[in-house]
């Protein structure tokens, strides 16, 4: 009797003590403690060549009052601090001097990388955010044209985070399709491949009158992790077109009476690539299909009709090819291989490709493209025809 | 004779199996970085190559019906080398509670509670382990189907949340790697979730009828490799070449969730999944440890042996590896190989002997 009365009483002991113990409280950290980081800048330090590692810090107070009610209108969200460290995490952890705790990373949207680290390589700077624990690997990855740290200053107009504001501009790529969100994931598995190139966005702040706005000019291009050249907007479609990403965008034709534009809206797009081998040449075979709309038109005839359709769909199915070819030619002359060609060679001639594998950089722009393109104007929205005068009424 | 009087009814070795098996998932880990994107094969290969050992181990079951490992080991061995033998299976038994142990230790402080202390976590699931254990495998066989049923849910549920960012083809090139490669893949996968069901040896003796019994193991053992299956598809098709660098490649898949920017962090699906099944599978594996060290030293009970093992599993796991890295070199190469003979050589050799011999002969049903 006496045992089984110690026994309980060391099992509620027990209990008692795991309940403190378990509740998963000991790493608890408070919100007003938190210092919550949504966009990270790596540059190099002029002075010294380490490191400079910007986060950007949600200052609670100003971010929680809604704007006016506060009076000053001026006051920033957030609080871009930086520090200087020979590693990142060395940096990272040097901001708390500044800060007094540490950062909470959980949340970071975006890393931005200065041009001229982006330039020395990434292999060196990438590890920390896909080993850290608290790192997503969907954090958005782009590349500055200047500095970082002054892309992360330039105060959006409409969003109170310039960090947001940069994350929100890269995840609505697909209304124009000229750049591409690519996350911490994609990127690493890009600089894994021997062959593949890897690409990020561009950001750079533009100035009007006083007022800096930031923008993004196309892509960086990156081969072994090094920042080899950039792709402007057209190019990034090009690549686009055979990865199969395009979501949507608009594609300006000259009207088929010569005197003006038919724009079109990209609706749905569907594409394959498929390697051959052909007497030792290497041919990719691209099919791309895409369904457009007649989104607007600047001339008075009538382009709603089945022969100025057929006419649209062909200019339209050159724009693409030419899009894809100026993608091919520039990422040849930077022997980048941005469409995977050589993954795609490896997953299906793996035997062949042993033997390309190591000069891959001299086979890549060897490579024909065999590009069929079948586009379809499905709708020509509101208007059956145009604002004009009927042929016979003039 | 028996240290234990519960009973199982053979359509829960069904359930009991495929939990087992399903407390593994996260241990296809040690293979992802050797075998890349051809896990799905070795682990298919495993299960093939595998099953006549396990066919083996229910043979000896039926054959010494009541008994468990260490009294069919006395009997076919001799009182000596039957007790050598026992005493090898109760080493590999503990060094294996330890790791796994350990791997719910390692699997917190990475993702789940890292500030809590290590040791703490261990004591702390050691002590539910050792608290299921004590009730007996008459209460674990009773809630297994729960157990099976959630992991299959959360890896249904998880493969279809992933499925947009899936891309198939990243299973190719699909015969790339060197032989030795695969085979290596295949031992560990054979020994760590498919070689380990070893334990039901001291399990199956339990059963209140062998009755399709075969039936019943082979069900339990695919549900828990098609599970492992589904898994590395999902990782596979998911990572792709990048499964080899994370630490674990299923909780970065999970990560990767991302539906409309709502359903994100999903981290605690694979955090509660494995949380159970290893509890699960320690707790048998604790109840084998300990009905076999005392069945070899004759106690009555296995009760009073629960405490003090518990803390000794406790301190194996808090000390035998300096680190994770430490952890998956041993596992991939030592681990796999002391195992071998306990899977591979003892069990068939025991069936061989006991046919030859005719035991357990007229005799059969006792232990003497």
């Amino acid at each position: 009797m006496r045992e089984k009365t110690g026994m309980k009483i060391a099992v509620i002991v027990l209990c008692i003590f795991m309940v403190f113990a378990l509740s998963g409280c000991l790493g608890g950290r408070e919100i007003n403690d938190l210092e919550i980081v949504i966009g990270i800048g790596v540059d190099k330090d002029e002075k010294t060549g380490n490191v400079l590692v910007t986060a950007q810090i949600v200052r609670k107070q100003a971010a929680g009052s809604s704007p006016g009610s506060d009076g000053g209108g001026d006051e920033k969200a957030f609080w871009n601090v930086s520090s200087v460290g020979g590693s990142i995490f060395e940096a990272v952890r040097q901001m708390t001097h500044k800060t007094g705790n540490r950062l909470f990373v959980s949340h970071n949207q975006v890393v931005i990388f200065g041009n001229d680290v982006a330039a020395e390589g990434l292999q060196s700077y990438i590890d920390f955010f896909l080993r850290a624990r608290e790192m997503r690997p969907t954090v958005l990855i782009l590349v500055a044209e200047g500095r970082a740290s002054d892309v992360m200053d330039a105060k959006p107009e409409t969003e109170k985070f310039p960090a947001m504001n940069i994350a929100k501009l890269v995840k609505t790529y697909g209304f124009t399709s000229h750049l591409y969100k690519v996350n911490m994931k994609d990127f690493a598995s890009c600089l894994m491949s021997a062959t593949t190139a890897s690409f990020a966005p561009l950001i750079s702040v533009t100035e009007d009158e006083g007022s800096k706005d930031v923008y993004v000019p196309g892509m960086a291009v990156f081969k072994n992790g090094k920042m080899v050249g950039k792709l402007n907007h057209d190019e990034v479609r090009g690549v686009l077109w055979v990865l199969g990403k395009v979501k949507s965008g608009v594609i300006t034709v000259p009207s088929p009476d010569g005197k003006g534009k038919a724009v079109l809206e990209i609706l749905e797009t569907k594409s394959k690539a498929m390697p051959e081998i052909k007497d030792g040449k290497i041919i990719i075979h691209v099919m791309v299909e895409e369904d457009l709309s007649l989104s607007e038109q600047t001339t008075a005839e009538n382009l709603a009709t089945v022969s100025a359709f057929g006419e649209i769909q062909d200019a339209s199915e050159e724009v693409v090819r030419q899009e894809i070819m100026a993608a091919f030619k520039k990422t040849s002359e930077l022997k980048a291989d941005i469409f995977g060609f050589g993954e795609m060679l490896h997953k299906k001639y793996s035997k062949e490709w042993k033997s390309m594998k190591d000069n891959w950089d001299d086979i890549y722009p060897t490579i024909e493209l065999d590009i069929v393109v079948a586009s379809r104007v499905v709708t020509s929205n509101l208007l059956r025809n145009p604002p004009s005068p009927k042929e016979g009424d003039k | 004779m028996n240290i234990e009087k519960g009973k199982i009814s053979s359509s829960q070795i069904l359930f009991l199996l495929a939990g087992f098996v399903q407390g593994s998932v996260l241990l296809i880990d040690f293979t992802v970085g050797i075998t890349q994107q051809q896990t799905w094969m070795v682990i298919l290969a495993g299960l093939v190559i595998t099953a006549p050992f396990i066919l083996s181990y229910v043979a000896l079951a039926k054959r010494f019906n009541g008994m468990n490992l260490v009294q069919i080991n006395d009997m076919v061995y001799g009182r000596f080398l039957g007790k050598v033998l026992s005493a090898y299976y109760i080493f590999f038994l503990s060094m294996t509670l330890s790791f796994n142990i350990l791997d719910i230790g390692e699997l917190y402080v990475n993702f789940l509670m890292p500030d809590t202390p290590f040791i703490f976590l261990l004591a702390v699931f050691a002590t539910v382990c050792a608290y299921a254990a004590s009730k007996g495998i008459e209460a674990l066989a009773r809630v297994s189907h729960l157990f099976v049923v959630t992991e299959i849910f959360i890896i249904v549920s998880t493969f279809i949340l992933l499925i947009d960012q899936m891309d198939f083809s990243n299973f190719l090139p699909l015969f790339e790697l060197p032989f030795i490669k695969i085979f290596q893949g295949i031992h560990i996968l054979s020994a760590i979730p498919y070689g380990e069901t070893l334990v039901f040896l001291m399990i199956m003796g339990r059963l209140n009828n062998t009755g399709r019994m075969v039936k019943y193991t082979f069900g339990g053992l695919l549900i828990g490799a098609m599970s492992l299956f589904i898994v590395s598809i999902r990782n596979t098709a998911i990572l792709g070449k990048t499964q080899t660098i994370w630490t674990s490649a299923s909780f970065q898949s999970i990560r990767l969730i991302d539906i409309g920017t709502v359903l994100t962090r999903m981290d605690f699906l694979i955090g509660v999944a494995q949380t159970v099944l290893i509890f699960f599978k320690c707790s048998l594996f604790f109840y084998a440890l300990v009905t076999a060290l005392s069945q070899l030293f004759g106690l009555k009970s296995y009760l009073p042996l629960i405490l003090p093992l518990a803390g000794i599993e406790v301190i194996l796991a808090a000390t035998v590896f300096q680190s994770p890295v430490d952890h998956a070199m041993i596992t991939q190469n030592a681990g796999i190989i002391y195992s071998a003979p306990l899977m591979y050589v003892f069990p068939p050799l025991t069936l061989l002997i006991a046919k030859i011999r005719n035991l357990p002969g007229q005799e059969r049903g006792g232990g003497r």
